[in-house]
Protein backbone atom coordinates (compact mmCIF):
# COMPACT_ATOMS: atom_id res chain seq x y z
CA UNK A 1 0.00 0.00 0.00
CA UNK A 2 1.25 3.57 -0.60
CA UNK A 3 0.13 6.74 -0.14
CA UNK A 4 0.19 8.08 -3.65
CA UNK A 5 0.21 11.86 -2.59
CA UNK A 6 3.09 11.48 -0.05
CA UNK A 7 5.03 8.92 -2.35
CA UNK A 8 5.91 6.77 0.43
CA UNK A 9 4.98 2.83 1.24
CA UNK A 10 3.04 1.72 3.95
CA UNK A 11 6.11 -0.43 4.89
CA UNK A 12 8.71 2.80 4.81
CA UNK A 13 6.08 4.94 6.49
CA UNK A 14 5.93 1.74 9.07
CA UNK A 15 9.54 1.78 9.48
CA UNK A 16 9.94 5.32 9.99
CA UNK A 17 7.07 5.57 12.25
CA UNK A 18 9.15 3.16 14.69
CA UNK A 19 12.06 6.45 14.81
CA UNK A 20 9.34 8.64 15.30
CA UNK A 21 8.62 10.79 12.61
CA UNK A 22 5.51 12.51 12.70
CA UNK A 23 4.99 12.26 8.95
CA UNK A 24 4.91 8.75 8.95
CA UNK A 25 2.37 8.29 11.88
CA UNK A 26 0.63 11.08 9.67
CA UNK A 27 0.99 8.76 6.47
CA UNK A 28 -0.07 5.48 8.23
CA UNK A 29 -2.77 7.55 9.99
CA UNK A 30 -4.42 9.01 6.27
CA UNK A 31 -4.11 5.26 4.79
CA UNK A 32 -6.37 3.68 7.44
CA UNK A 33 -8.16 6.36 9.28
CA UNK A 34 -11.44 6.06 6.82
CA UNK A 35 -11.65 2.51 7.41
CA UNK A 36 -11.11 2.50 11.48
CA UNK A 37 -13.27 5.11 11.79
CA UNK A 38 -16.13 3.99 9.92
CA UNK A 39 -15.37 0.64 12.08
CA UNK A 40 -16.02 2.29 15.12
CA UNK A 41 -19.51 4.71 14.01
CA UNK A 42 -20.75 1.53 12.84
CA UNK A 43 -20.22 -0.38 15.99
CA UNK A 44 -21.12 2.44 18.43
CA UNK A 45 -23.79 4.56 15.87
CA UNK A 46 -22.51 7.99 17.75
CA UNK A 47 -19.48 10.41 15.97
CA UNK A 48 -18.67 11.40 18.92
CA UNK A 49 -17.76 8.31 20.66
CA UNK A 50 -16.65 7.16 17.42
CA UNK A 51 -13.92 9.75 16.87
CA UNK A 52 -12.94 8.95 20.63
CA UNK A 53 -11.99 5.43 19.70
CA UNK A 54 -10.25 5.66 16.62
CA UNK A 55 -8.33 8.15 18.35
CA UNK A 56 -7.72 5.53 20.88
CA UNK A 57 -7.22 2.84 18.13
CA UNK A 58 -4.31 5.05 16.61
CA UNK A 59 -2.81 5.95 19.70
CA UNK A 60 -1.98 2.21 20.66
CA UNK A 61 -1.18 1.29 17.79
CA UNK A 62 1.67 4.02 17.11
CA UNK A 63 2.63 3.23 21.37
CA UNK A 64 3.05 -0.71 19.98
CA UNK A 65 4.37 -0.23 16.36
CA UNK A 66 7.68 -0.59 17.54
CA UNK A 67 6.64 -4.19 18.58
CA UNK A 68 5.15 -4.67 14.86
CA UNK A 69 7.52 -7.18 12.79
CA UNK A 70 5.46 -7.67 9.73
CA UNK A 71 4.22 -11.30 10.14
CA UNK A 72 0.57 -9.85 9.73
CA UNK A 73 -0.81 -7.00 7.21
CA UNK A 74 -0.33 -4.16 8.97
CA UNK A 75 -3.94 -3.71 8.39
CA UNK A 76 -5.03 -6.43 9.84
CA UNK A 77 -3.53 -5.86 12.63
CA UNK A 78 -4.65 -2.30 13.26
CA UNK A 79 -8.37 -3.30 12.65
CA UNK A 80 -8.60 -6.46 15.40
CA UNK A 81 -6.85 -3.60 17.57
CA UNK A 82 -9.68 -1.36 16.66
CA UNK A 83 -12.28 -3.98 17.30
CA UNK A 84 -10.62 -4.60 20.77
CA UNK A 85 -10.97 -1.02 21.86
CA UNK A 86 -14.46 -0.48 20.99
CA UNK A 87 -15.43 -4.04 22.70
CA UNK A 88 -13.54 -2.85 25.57
CA UNK A 89 -15.57 0.89 25.58
CA UNK A 90 -19.09 -1.71 25.16
CA UNK A 91 -18.36 -3.81 27.81
CA UNK A 92 -17.02 -0.99 30.05
CA UNK A 93 -20.72 1.11 29.64
CA UNK A 94 -22.55 -2.61 30.22
CA UNK A 95 -23.09 -3.23 26.89
CA UNK A 96 -23.08 -6.76 25.49
CA UNK A 97 -21.20 -7.75 22.60
CA UNK A 98 -22.90 -10.77 22.23
CA UNK A 99 -26.73 -10.63 22.21
CA UNK A 100 -28.14 -13.45 25.06
CA UNK A 101 -30.04 -15.95 23.23
CA UNK A 102 -33.08 -15.78 25.54
CA UNK A 103 -33.32 -12.17 24.88
CA UNK A 104 -33.17 -12.46 20.77
CA UNK A 105 -36.19 -15.13 21.13
CA UNK A 106 -38.03 -12.76 23.45
CA UNK A 107 -38.36 -10.08 21.17
CA UNK A 108 -37.10 -11.97 18.02
CA UNK A 109 -40.49 -11.75 16.05
CA UNK A 110 -41.52 -8.06 17.06
CA UNK A 111 -40.38 -5.95 14.83
CA UNK A 112 -41.74 -8.09 12.35
CA UNK A 113 -44.86 -8.48 13.28
CA UNK A 114 -44.95 -4.52 13.98
CA UNK A 115 -44.14 -3.79 10.42
CA UNK A 116 -46.20 -5.71 8.42
CA UNK A 117 -45.57 -4.75 4.93
CA UNK A 118 -44.12 -8.43 3.73
CA UNK A 119 -45.42 -8.00 0.17
CA UNK A 120 -42.82 -5.27 -0.04
CA UNK A 121 -39.29 -6.93 -1.45
CA UNK A 122 -36.19 -5.62 -1.23
CA UNK A 123 -34.84 -5.38 -4.86
CA UNK A 124 -31.91 -3.31 -6.75
CA UNK A 125 -29.64 -1.46 -4.51
CA UNK A 126 -29.99 -0.40 -0.46
CA UNK A 127 -29.36 3.61 -0.47
CA UNK A 128 -26.12 3.73 2.08
CA UNK A 129 -28.02 6.42 4.44
CA UNK A 130 -30.87 3.86 4.98
CA UNK A 131 -29.14 0.86 5.33
CA UNK A 132 -26.25 2.85 8.08
CA UNK A 133 -29.55 3.77 9.90
CA UNK A 134 -31.09 0.56 10.01
CA UNK A 135 -27.80 -0.74 11.26
CA UNK A 136 -27.77 1.79 14.03
CA UNK A 137 -31.54 0.51 15.21
CA UNK A 138 -30.05 -3.25 15.58
CA UNK A 139 -29.37 -4.25 19.00
CA UNK A 140 -25.55 -3.78 20.31
CA UNK A 141 -25.00 -7.18 20.35
CA UNK A 142 -26.66 -7.93 16.94
CA UNK A 143 -24.69 -4.89 15.48
CA UNK A 144 -21.57 -5.87 16.60
CA UNK A 145 -21.73 -9.59 14.83
CA UNK A 146 -23.11 -7.93 11.87
CA UNK A 147 -20.71 -5.09 11.05
CA UNK A 148 -17.55 -7.78 12.08
CA UNK A 149 -18.54 -10.35 9.65
CA UNK A 150 -20.76 -8.27 6.83
CA UNK A 151 -19.26 -4.75 6.75
CA UNK A 152 -15.61 -5.65 7.74
CA UNK A 153 -15.21 -8.98 6.91
CA UNK A 154 -14.52 -11.23 9.31
CA UNK A 155 -14.66 -14.81 9.38
CA UNK A 156 -17.54 -16.30 12.07
CA UNK A 157 -14.38 -17.59 13.74
CA UNK A 158 -12.33 -14.94 14.54
CA UNK A 159 -15.55 -12.89 16.07
CA UNK A 160 -16.16 -16.32 18.30
CA UNK A 161 -12.83 -14.92 19.66
CA UNK A 162 -13.00 -11.73 19.72
CA UNK A 163 -16.46 -11.10 21.13
CA UNK A 164 -16.28 -14.26 23.40
CA UNK A 165 -18.71 -16.81 22.24
CA UNK A 166 -19.72 -19.71 20.20
CA UNK A 167 -18.84 -20.12 16.10
CA UNK A 168 -22.74 -21.45 16.43
CA UNK A 169 -23.46 -18.45 17.87
CA UNK A 170 -21.64 -16.18 15.67
CA UNK A 171 -23.66 -17.17 13.19
CA UNK A 172 -27.20 -17.60 14.49
CA UNK A 173 -26.82 -13.44 15.64
CA UNK A 174 -25.92 -12.38 12.56
CA UNK A 175 -28.64 -14.37 10.78
CA UNK A 176 -30.96 -12.24 13.21
CA UNK A 177 -29.13 -9.16 12.68
CA UNK A 178 -29.78 -9.51 8.83
CA UNK A 179 -34.00 -10.58 9.71
CA UNK A 180 -34.04 -7.53 11.46
CA UNK A 181 -32.49 -5.11 8.50
CA UNK A 182 -34.32 -6.48 6.29
CA UNK A 183 -37.46 -5.98 8.24
CA UNK A 184 -36.62 -2.18 9.02
CA UNK A 185 -35.45 -1.41 5.53
CA UNK A 186 -38.75 -2.77 4.06
CA UNK A 187 -40.27 -0.62 6.63
CA UNK A 188 -38.58 1.95 5.85
CA UNK A 189 -39.09 1.91 1.96
CA UNK A 190 -42.91 1.32 2.90
CA UNK A 191 -42.79 4.73 5.09
CA UNK A 192 -40.97 6.52 2.38
CA UNK A 193 -43.66 5.44 -0.54
CA UNK A 194 -46.72 6.41 1.70
CA UNK A 195 -45.20 10.11 2.33
CA UNK A 196 -44.29 9.82 -1.48
CA UNK B 1 -38.14 -28.93 3.48
CA UNK B 2 -40.87 -27.11 5.06
CA UNK B 3 -40.57 -23.04 4.86
CA UNK B 4 -39.85 -23.64 9.08
CA UNK B 5 -36.44 -25.69 7.40
CA UNK B 6 -35.01 -23.33 5.48
CA UNK B 7 -35.19 -20.76 7.96
CA UNK B 8 -33.28 -23.31 10.35
CA UNK B 9 -30.80 -24.05 8.11
CA UNK B 10 -30.09 -20.67 6.27
CA UNK B 11 -27.82 -19.43 8.50
CA UNK B 12 -25.56 -22.22 7.45
CA UNK B 13 -26.32 -22.00 4.14
CA UNK B 14 -26.51 -18.64 3.27
CA UNK B 15 -22.69 -17.81 3.85
CA UNK B 16 -21.63 -20.64 2.20
CA UNK B 17 -21.32 -23.60 4.19
CA UNK B 18 -21.88 -26.67 1.88
CA UNK B 19 -23.85 -29.01 3.46
CA UNK B 20 -25.27 -31.64 0.78
CA UNK B 21 -27.57 -33.31 3.25
CA UNK B 22 -29.47 -30.09 2.83
CA UNK B 23 -28.52 -28.29 -0.35
CA UNK B 24 -30.39 -30.01 -2.61
CA UNK B 25 -33.94 -29.96 -0.65
CA UNK B 26 -33.13 -26.75 0.50
CA UNK B 27 -32.64 -25.54 -4.01
CA UNK B 28 -35.95 -27.45 -4.32
CA UNK B 29 -37.84 -25.64 -1.52
CA UNK B 30 -36.31 -22.03 -2.36
CA UNK B 31 -36.58 -22.53 -6.08
CA UNK B 32 -40.76 -23.07 -5.46
CA UNK B 33 -41.26 -21.15 -2.60
CA UNK B 34 -41.79 -17.29 -3.47
CA UNK B 35 -41.66 -15.94 0.13
CA UNK B 36 -38.27 -18.01 1.04
CA UNK B 37 -36.98 -17.01 -2.72
CA UNK B 38 -37.40 -13.48 -1.81
CA UNK B 39 -36.03 -13.80 1.73
CA UNK B 40 -32.95 -15.36 0.59
CA UNK B 41 -32.40 -12.44 -1.99
CA UNK B 42 -32.70 -9.82 0.42
CA UNK B 43 -30.31 -11.48 2.95
CA UNK B 44 -27.86 -11.92 0.19
CA UNK B 45 -28.63 -8.23 -1.08
CA UNK B 46 -28.09 -6.42 2.63
CA UNK B 47 -25.22 -8.75 3.39
CA UNK B 48 -23.61 -7.42 -0.29
CA UNK B 49 -24.56 -3.47 0.21
CA UNK B 50 -22.86 -4.07 3.88
CA UNK B 51 -19.28 -4.54 2.40
CA UNK B 52 -19.52 -1.21 0.81
CA UNK B 53 -19.81 1.17 4.19
CA UNK B 54 -16.65 -0.76 5.35
CA UNK B 55 -14.73 2.61 4.37
CA UNK B 56 -17.16 5.41 3.79
CA UNK B 57 -16.94 7.60 6.57
CA UNK B 58 -14.60 10.40 6.90
CA UNK B 59 -13.10 11.47 10.63
CA UNK B 60 -13.08 15.33 11.10
CA UNK B 61 -9.65 16.65 10.83
CA UNK B 62 -9.77 17.22 14.94
CA UNK B 63 -8.99 13.40 14.92
CA UNK B 64 -5.28 13.23 13.68
CA UNK B 65 -4.79 16.92 15.68
CA UNK B 66 -5.97 15.57 18.46
CA UNK B 67 -3.59 12.46 18.12
CA UNK B 68 -0.50 14.34 17.49
CA UNK B 69 -0.85 16.38 20.24
CA UNK B 70 -0.75 13.12 22.19
CA UNK B 71 2.00 11.74 20.24
CA UNK B 72 3.65 14.63 21.86
CA UNK B 73 3.14 14.89 24.79
CA UNK B 74 3.84 11.20 24.91
CA UNK B 75 7.21 12.47 23.88
CA UNK B 76 7.16 9.48 20.79
CA UNK B 77 7.67 12.46 18.51
CA UNK B 78 10.80 12.77 17.68
CA UNK B 79 12.40 15.93 15.99
CA UNK B 80 15.63 15.28 14.21
CA UNK B 81 18.50 16.95 15.22
CA UNK B 82 19.21 18.87 12.01
CA UNK B 83 16.31 18.91 9.63
CA UNK B 84 16.47 19.85 5.71
CA UNK B 85 14.59 22.50 4.74
CA UNK B 86 12.58 21.22 2.02
CA UNK B 87 10.97 18.36 4.24
CA UNK B 88 10.00 19.39 7.64
CA UNK B 89 9.00 16.73 9.83
CA UNK B 90 6.69 18.58 11.89
CA UNK B 91 4.22 19.28 9.49
CA UNK B 92 2.66 22.22 10.79
CA UNK B 93 1.81 25.41 8.89
CA UNK B 94 4.53 27.54 10.39
CA UNK B 95 4.77 30.95 8.99
CA UNK B 96 7.79 30.90 7.56
CA UNK B 97 8.90 34.89 7.86
CA UNK B 98 6.90 37.62 9.26
CA UNK B 99 6.18 39.19 5.87
CA UNK B 100 4.05 36.33 4.90
CA UNK B 101 1.60 36.54 7.91
CA UNK B 102 -0.94 38.32 6.80
CA UNK B 103 -0.90 36.40 3.38
CA UNK B 104 -3.39 33.97 4.61
CA UNK B 105 -6.16 36.55 5.94
CA UNK B 106 -8.48 35.13 3.13
CA UNK B 107 -8.86 31.99 5.23
CA UNK B 108 -10.89 33.35 8.22
CA UNK B 109 -13.53 34.54 6.09
CA UNK B 110 -13.65 32.03 3.97
CA UNK B 111 -13.82 29.64 7.15
CA UNK B 112 -17.09 32.03 7.68
CA UNK B 113 -18.12 31.98 4.26
CA UNK B 114 -18.52 28.25 3.92
CA UNK B 115 -20.57 28.01 7.64
CA UNK B 116 -22.76 30.99 6.30
CA UNK B 117 -23.28 28.85 2.82
CA UNK B 118 -23.81 25.68 4.48
CA UNK B 119 -26.49 27.25 7.05
CA UNK B 120 -28.05 28.81 4.17
CA UNK B 121 -28.34 25.51 2.31
CA UNK B 122 -29.26 23.66 5.05
CA UNK B 123 -31.57 26.25 6.17
CA UNK B 124 -32.81 27.79 3.44
CA UNK B 125 -33.49 25.71 0.59
CA UNK B 126 -35.28 23.16 1.46
CA UNK B 127 -37.93 24.97 3.26
CA UNK B 128 -40.48 25.16 1.07
CA UNK B 129 -40.75 21.31 0.59
CA UNK B 130 -39.79 20.57 4.16
CA UNK B 131 -42.95 22.94 5.38
CA UNK B 132 -44.93 20.51 3.45
CA UNK B 133 -43.75 17.62 5.50
CA UNK B 134 -42.39 18.98 8.84
CA UNK B 135 -44.42 19.79 11.76
CA UNK B 136 -44.98 23.67 11.93
CA UNK B 137 -43.35 23.21 15.35
CA UNK B 138 -40.36 22.34 14.36
CA UNK B 139 -38.20 25.66 13.43
CA UNK B 140 -35.29 25.01 11.32
CA UNK B 141 -32.72 27.00 13.78
CA UNK B 142 -29.77 28.33 12.50
CA UNK B 143 -27.04 25.77 13.46
CA UNK B 144 -24.04 28.38 13.04
CA UNK B 145 -24.75 31.25 15.71
CA UNK B 146 -21.21 31.67 16.19
CA UNK B 147 -20.36 32.42 12.67
CA UNK B 148 -19.54 36.26 13.23
CA UNK B 149 -16.81 35.30 15.77
CA UNK B 150 -15.20 33.13 13.04
CA UNK B 151 -14.12 36.45 11.84
CA UNK B 152 -11.85 37.60 14.66
CA UNK B 153 -10.60 41.09 14.82
CA UNK B 154 -7.11 39.43 14.07
CA UNK B 155 -7.65 39.03 10.45
CA UNK B 156 -9.37 41.66 7.91
CA UNK B 157 -12.93 41.91 7.55
CA UNK B 158 -14.16 41.34 4.24
CA UNK B 159 -17.49 43.69 3.17
CA UNK B 160 -20.77 42.09 3.05
CA UNK B 161 -20.79 42.04 -0.70
CA UNK B 162 -17.25 40.11 -1.06
CA UNK B 163 -18.46 37.77 1.98
CA UNK B 164 -21.99 37.28 0.03
CA UNK B 165 -20.16 36.68 -3.11
CA UNK B 166 -18.20 34.24 -1.45
CA UNK B 167 -21.25 32.17 0.13
CA UNK B 168 -23.07 32.10 -3.54
CA UNK B 169 -20.00 30.86 -4.87
CA UNK B 170 -19.65 27.52 -2.27
CA UNK B 171 -23.46 27.02 -2.60
CA UNK B 172 -23.33 27.78 -6.30
CA UNK B 173 -20.32 25.16 -6.35
CA UNK B 174 -22.04 22.38 -4.26
CA UNK B 175 -25.43 22.85 -6.50
CA UNK B 176 -23.84 22.45 -9.23
CA UNK B 177 -21.63 19.22 -8.08
CA UNK B 178 -25.15 17.56 -7.62
CA UNK B 179 -25.54 15.16 -10.85
CA UNK B 180 -22.60 13.00 -12.40
CA UNK B 181 -19.65 11.72 -10.12
CA UNK B 182 -17.35 13.18 -11.82
CA UNK B 183 -14.49 15.04 -9.37
CA UNK B 184 -15.37 18.35 -10.16
CA UNK B 185 -12.13 21.31 -9.91
CA UNK B 186 -11.79 22.68 -6.54
CA UNK B 187 -13.17 25.89 -6.17
CA UNK B 188 -11.11 28.96 -6.58
CA UNK B 189 -10.73 29.12 -2.64
CA UNK B 190 -9.91 25.86 -1.81
CA UNK B 191 -6.92 26.49 -5.06
CA UNK B 192 -5.91 29.17 -2.97
CA UNK B 193 -5.82 27.64 -0.21
CA UNK B 194 -3.78 24.51 -1.05
CA UNK B 195 -1.91 27.09 -2.70
CA UNK B 196 -0.61 28.58 0.53
CA UNK B 197 -0.05 24.89 2.27
CA UNK B 198 2.22 24.06 -0.49
CA UNK B 199 4.27 27.26 -0.23
CA UNK B 200 4.62 26.72 3.89
CA UNK B 201 4.47 22.84 3.96
CA UNK B 202 4.94 21.28 0.96
CA UNK B 203 4.89 18.07 2.98
CA UNK B 204 1.12 18.84 4.46
CA UNK B 205 -0.44 19.91 0.65
CA UNK B 206 -1.36 15.80 0.04
CA UNK B 207 -2.86 15.80 3.60
CA UNK B 208 -5.37 18.63 3.32
CA UNK B 209 -5.72 17.98 -0.61
CA UNK B 210 -7.03 14.34 0.25
CA UNK B 211 -8.92 16.32 3.61
CA UNK B 212 -10.60 18.74 0.94
CA UNK B 213 -11.96 16.39 -1.58
CA UNK B 214 -13.61 13.71 1.17
CA UNK B 215 -15.03 16.87 2.94
CA UNK B 216 -15.93 18.73 -0.56
CA UNK B 217 -17.11 14.50 -1.63
CA UNK B 218 -19.13 14.75 1.33
CA UNK B 219 -21.21 17.67 0.55
CA UNK B 220 -21.95 17.01 -3.16
CA UNK B 221 -22.60 13.25 -1.54
CA UNK B 222 -25.16 14.92 1.08
CA UNK B 223 -26.47 17.66 -0.80
CA UNK B 224 -27.58 15.32 -3.67
CA UNK B 225 -29.46 13.28 -1.38
CA UNK B 226 -31.19 15.97 0.67
CA UNK B 227 -32.36 16.99 -3.12
CA UNK B 228 -33.94 13.85 -3.65
CA UNK B 229 -35.49 13.62 -0.20
CA UNK B 230 -36.01 17.42 0.83
CA UNK B 231 -37.93 16.52 3.96
CA UNK B 232 -35.32 14.28 5.66
CA UNK B 233 -34.29 16.27 9.11
CA UNK B 234 -30.81 13.90 9.41
CA UNK B 235 -29.73 14.17 5.82
CA UNK B 236 -29.67 17.75 6.41
CA UNK B 237 -27.80 17.80 9.49
CA UNK B 238 -25.53 15.54 7.92
CA UNK B 239 -24.73 18.14 5.27
CA UNK B 240 -24.76 20.60 7.82
CA UNK B 241 -22.07 18.81 9.58
CA UNK B 242 -20.13 18.70 6.72
CA UNK B 243 -19.95 22.12 5.95
CA UNK B 244 -18.45 22.52 9.55
CA UNK B 245 -16.19 20.25 8.83
CA UNK B 246 -14.53 21.92 6.07
CA UNK B 247 -15.10 25.09 7.60
CA UNK B 248 -12.80 23.46 10.52
CA UNK B 249 -9.77 22.46 8.20
CA UNK B 250 -9.78 26.14 7.12
CA UNK B 251 -9.72 26.95 10.73
CA UNK B 252 -7.45 24.84 11.37
CA UNK B 253 -5.06 25.61 8.75
CA UNK B 254 -5.67 29.12 10.32
CA UNK B 255 -4.85 28.73 13.56
CA UNK B 256 -1.56 27.40 12.59
CA UNK B 257 -0.21 30.27 9.80
CA UNK B 258 -1.83 33.00 12.15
Amino acid sequence: MTDPKQGITEAEAIEQAKQGHEAAFEVLYHLHKRRVYSLCLRMVSNPVQAEDLAQEAFLQLFRKISTFRGESAFSTWLHRMTVNVVLMQLRKKGLPVVSLEETLEADDEAPRKEFGAKDVRLTGSIDRLQLQRAIDRLPPGYRTVFVLHDVEGFEHNEIAQMVGCSIGNSKSQLHKARLKLRDYLKFMRAEKAKTG
Amino acid sequence: MTCSDVQRVLPELLDGAPDSAFQTDFETHVNACPACSDLLSDLKLIASQARQLAATEEPAPRVWVRIAAELRAEGMIREPESAPKSAPTRPILVPTSPRRRWSAWWLAPVAAALLAAGSYVVSYKPAPQVAKQQAPATPVASPVPETPAVTSAAVPTPAPQQLAQKSAKSTDLVGSAVGPAVEPEPSAEDQQFLSVVSTRAPSMRATYENQLQAVNADIRESQAYLDRNPGDADARQHLMDAYQQKALLYQIALDRIQ
